[in-house]
């Protein structure tokens, strides 16, 4: 009973979450519903007995991200709905263009795909299964990220290494030259 | 499963009869009702003791403070003074709550709730003795990392949502500010957790012992200065003094606080003494011994056996000591960090962040190496072991 009541609502606040941030029309105000979407979903890996991703959700994306994008959209000023298209209809950058709307149009077959091929499996009668016993899974995530998948794992490491040295030197004091 | 406040009640006597008799007169199998209650319980003791703790620090900042100044300090509202708090707390409620006009109320008002929510749900895994703790969650540790940087979040949309120029400087720099010494904080817990383990609480205070020659901070000279480097992050995360760059009151007026009033400007106090604690906790379950009792005096077989209290008696008194070693252990270094505050001044912005990715984060680097070293060519074997063995070798090896 207490895994369907995690469940449901963190699964409830994953989805309200998510709507919350496409129909928010303040886009500081759709990065703060973000946060309770991502929250959601470390909930949804708790009920997955997937404990450290939990935490590397909050770690991660919480801390981190939601931060940096809350940056992002302050520093860009966010929230200015001055432009104004001749009908009195706000304009949106990628609105009205036959290039974008076939993207758009692609990306909406796509996405209609995924999600019925998810639907399809969900339909089906599958039993109902039973999750293994709870273990702990750092030790695994952390023999398998040194054994299996070290390539992926020393290629993120060496990204993140540019992307830190690429900040550096883009916030070092210049010398002025005079 | 994890071990909790629930797993230690459930294997008194009294508990297990509660449970019987509730099954049989409602009818059902009341183990898991019993269990929500008494999690429903000690939560509600824990974030009630903690509040108090959080009003008990302004006190004691402020006692403090004035002895550092050869000031009097609160003396009025009962003995020493003692219930300013209380009567501080009454006032805030008291206020007049004013939201700024040009404000963004949504964020205006999730902003505190935010910083509150962070560092309570941080007490979930806050290690106060081996029984007594919600729980010990097998992630503990990075749980804590997790949460408390909601606290984060929660300063910087208070900065932003004030729409005021000073509380807007003060939330970017808490904001890039607790980012950044997350860093070499993070690397010097990995660097216990390396030695403790496990990411388990209870796992990194088991390591240790009572005695301060046992304790992770002597362990190796690699040790002593993670725990400098972690106590000097933690004071840069808690936005305290020397790294109060956030609410600079001398440059910002209050900073990311300062148009908030009343009870919301309470909930950022009370976050934030809450915070100075529960980082001066994790310092004392990491690095220096936790919740352990010298010469295991909290054991329950030693009480029961040896000195005769009865079973139920001799589990509360062990828990209650070494809540007590945990306590004092924080509450000595509480003081330390209020002694720092009123001693040194504010380090300028640059400053703080040369501090810390010039500094701190290579050092805390390093450290890391240096005691995964450690573990692997000693054996993991305290430096005073290994000065031990040496000397009784020498001593012809008895």
């Amino acid at each position: 009973m207490f895994d369907n009541f995690l469940f449901i609502s963190s699964a409830a606040l994953t989805v309200c979450g998510a709507l919350a941030v496409v129909l928010s029309p303040n886009l500081m105000h759709a990065c703060t519903y973000l946060l309770t979407s991502l929250i959601g979903v470390s909930g949804l890996y708790v009920t997955l007995s997937a404990d450290f991703l939990a935490a590397t959700q909050l770690v991660v994306y919480v801390g981190g991200v939601v931060i940096l994008m809350l940056f992002a959209i302050m520093l860009t000023g966010g929230n200015d709905n001055k432009s104004v298209n001749k009908f009195g209809i706000e304009k949106i950058a990628p609105m009205g263009n036959i290039k974008t709307f076939t993207l758009a149009g692609l990306s909406a077959l796509l996405m209609a795909l995924v999600i019925s091929k998810i639907i399809v499996n969900v339909t089906k009668a599958v039993p109902k299964g039973e999750l293994p016993p709870f273990s702990s899974t750092v030790e695994k995530i952390g023999e398998l990220l040194i054994t299996d998948h070290v390539l992926a794992f020393e290629i993120s490491s060496v990204l993140l290494l540019g992307a830190l040295i690429g900040a550096a030197l883009i916030a070092r004091p210049r010398k002025i030259e005079s | 499963m994890n071990e909790t406040v629930v797993t230690f009640f459930s294997g008194s006597h009294p508990y297990q009869v509660v449970t019987e008799l509730l099954t049989r007169y409602l009818g059902f199998n009341a183990t898991g009702l019993l269990t929500v209650v008494t999690f429903f319980v000690a939560c509600f003791v824990i974030v009630n003791v903690m509040a108090l703790v959080g009003g008990l620090g302004t006190y004691a900042e402020r006692k403090i403070s004035a002895d550092m100044q050869m000031r009097q300090g609160p003396n009025r509202v009962g003995p020493f003074g003692i219930l300013q708090f209380l009567a501080d707390g009454v006032k805030m409620i008291m206020k007049e709550d004013i939201v700024p006009k040009d404000s963004d109320k949504m964020i205006f008002f999730i902003a505190p709730i935010l910083c509150m929510a962070g560092v309570f749900a941080t007490l979930a895994v806050l290690p106060f003795s081996s029984g007594f703790t919600l729980t010990h969650l097998n992630i503990g540790v990075f749980y804590l990392l997790g949460v408390s940087s909601v606290v984060g979040v929660g300063i910087f949309l208070g900065g932003y949502s004030s729409n005021s120029k000073w509380s807007m400087i003060g939330g970017m720099r808490g904001a890039s500010q607790i980012i950044s010494y997350e860093v070499p904080v993070t690397l010097s817990i990995i660097a216990m957790v390396l030695l403790g383990g496990g990411l388990n609480f209870k796992d990194i205070v088991g390591a240790q012992g009572g005695l301060p020659h046992q304790w992770f901070i002597f362990h190796n000279p690699f040790t002593v200065i993670s725990f400098i480097v972690f106590f000097i992050g933690a004071l840069a995360e808690t936005n305290r003094a020397p790294f109060d760059l956030p609410e600079a009151e001398s440059e910002l007026v209050s900073g990311y606080h300062t148009e908030f009033t009343g009870m919301r400007f309470a909930f950022f106090a009370l976050a934030e003494y809450v915070e100075v604690f529960v980082l001066c906790g994790v310092a004392v379950a990491l690095y220096l011994g936790g919740y352990q009792v010298p010469f295991e005096l909290s054991d329950t077989f030693l009480l029961h056996n040896k000195i005769g209290l009865p079973l139920g008696p001799a589990r509360i008194l062990g828990q209650l000591l070494e809540v007590g070693g945990f306590v004092s252990k924080t509450c000595a270094l509480y003081y330390v960090v209020i002694w720092i505050r009123w001693t040194l001044p504010r380090l300028r912005v640059d400053q703080l962040m040369t501090l810390c990715w010039k500094y701190l984060t290579p050092i805390a680097l390093i450290n890391l190496v240096g005691v995964a070293f450690w573990v692997y060519y000693f054996d993991g074997e305290s430096m005073w072991n290994l000065i031990f063995k040496s000397g009784a070798a020498a001593a012809g090896g008895h």
